[in-house]
């Protein structure tokens, strides 16, 4: 009988090497999980240190958009300074201050006045129906809205050689003769132009030298003139106004004077409807 | 609504026509217009003005006689009175002031003048 096979066995291991064996590979898992853990730290402060960077770095972002946006907003304010103290400046230009303001209303109201002086002017001197009414609102312009002390209306005579003083105020008739047409009136009425000293004082006229005299006139028919010797003494100077009152008288007296005497002539009676029938151009 | 209430005497009717016209430029004013001065008496015992306007020189009786009668006038004793003069001398306007009237102005009357004299007796700004 045989032996039976052999097995080929190892030596059981020794037992020092056994715990050696084991040692080491406690040892070694430990370090394993050390080193693990070593790692685990430094990754998370590593993380830690991202977030930081990154929380650092969204900051800086930050403060350089603010500092962006403050250099813009403070670029606009300069602009927007410039541009102020332009529309200042234009303002300063164009805009009217206070005073001229009264100035203009005061002009206004000038001119106001002197257009309503001449609209009451205009429509009282035709109310005459009568020819001393007409006198008497020729005189009125003359005494109430020029300021004339001395004066006198002249009409002409038929051959118009010389005018006949028919309304006098403030001088004599004596003083108030008939003139020719040599006379400075009569010049005046001659030429039909307005007379009159625009720089000189007209309550320094006299009877030599008148401080104006206006023609007055009817389609162009010299009629006669208004001669105006002397002012009040408070009316030093002619203006303006005055100057269109005498264009209104000159225009205006004579029809004025004609209306009235023709009124006056037909018995007062206003002609009846059919003198106006078919008298259209 | 008028506010304020005038009385013009004056007998040149191209001189009411012109203050009239020129008062109409102050707000809220009524105007009465007096012939002369009976007629401006009548209309101040049947109405209470706040302002009289008077010409001095007026037929029946003058603007210097009214001021008088108007200062005797209890209802009126108080009211501003403006007197219209042709005169620019120094004396009647003493005239017209001793005679308790409270402005003058004299004439070729300016319409702003006259609008500024009313304003200011009225207190009008």
């Amino acid at each position: 009988m045989s032996d039976p096979p052999r097995q080929l066995r190892s030596d059981p291991p020794m037992e020092d090497l056994k715990r050696e064996r084991d040692a080491f590979i406690q040892q070694f898992f430990r370090r394993g999980a050390q080193i693990s853990e070593e790692l685990l730290g430094e990754l998370e402060k590593l993380r830690d240190q991202i977030d930081a960077l990154e929380a650092e770095n969204a900051r800086l972002k930050a403060h350089v958009a603010s500092d962006d946006a403050i250099r813009k907003l403070l670029t606009k304010i300069r602009e927007l300074e410039a541009e102020k103290e332009e529309l200042i400046a234009k303002t300063g230009r164009s805009s009217p201050t206070p005073d001229d303001f009264s100035d203009r209303f005061a002009e206004v109201e000038n001119e106001l006045a002197n257009l309503g002086t001449l609209h009451v002017a205009g429509i009282q001197l035709h109310t005459g129906t009568t020819v001393r009414r007409a006198l008497r609102n020729i005189k009125e312009l003359c005494a109430q809205f020029v300021g004339a002390s001395q004066f006198v209306v002249y009409l002409a005579t038929d051959d118009g050689s010389s005018l006949v003083p028919i309304s006098v105020d403030g001088l004599s008739q004596k003083e108030a003769r008939e003139v020719s047409v040599e006379d400075h009136v009569g010049k005046a009425f001659m030429s039909g132009k307005i007379m009159w000293d625009e720089h000189g004082d007209p309550s320094q006229g006299s009877i030599h030298k008148p401080a104006a005299v206006i023609p007055i006139s009817l389609s162009g028919h010299k009629m006669g003139a208004i001669a105006i010797f002397k002012t009040l003494p408070q009316k030093t100077s002619f203006v303006g106004v005055d100057y269109e009152l005498f264009k209104l008288l000159a225009a205006q007296a004579g029809p004025a004077l004609v209306h009235a005497r023709l009124f006056e002539d037909a018995g007062r009676r206003v002609p009846g409807v059919q003198s106006f029938i078919d008298q259209e151009d | 609504m008028a506010e304020y209430s005038c009385l013009i005497v004056e007998d040149s009717p191209m001189m009411r026509q012109l203050l009239v016209f020129a008062l109409a430029r102050v707000k809220g004013l009524r105007v009465t217009e007096a012939d002369d001065g009976v007629d401006g008496l009548r209309k101040l015992a049947s109405n209470k003005y706040d302002i009289i306007i008077t010409d001095i020189n007026m037929p029946i009786m003058d603007g210097l006689k009214l001021v008088k009668r108007v200062r005797s006038d209890p209802v009126h004793k108080d009211t501003p009175i403006i007197i219209i003069t042709t005169e620019g001398s120094q004396e009647d306007r003493q005239r017209a002031l001793q005679l308790n009237a409270n402005a003058y102005i004299t004439k070729p009357i300016q319409a702003p003048q006259v609008i500024a004299k009313v304003k200011e007796l009225l207190k009008i700004e």
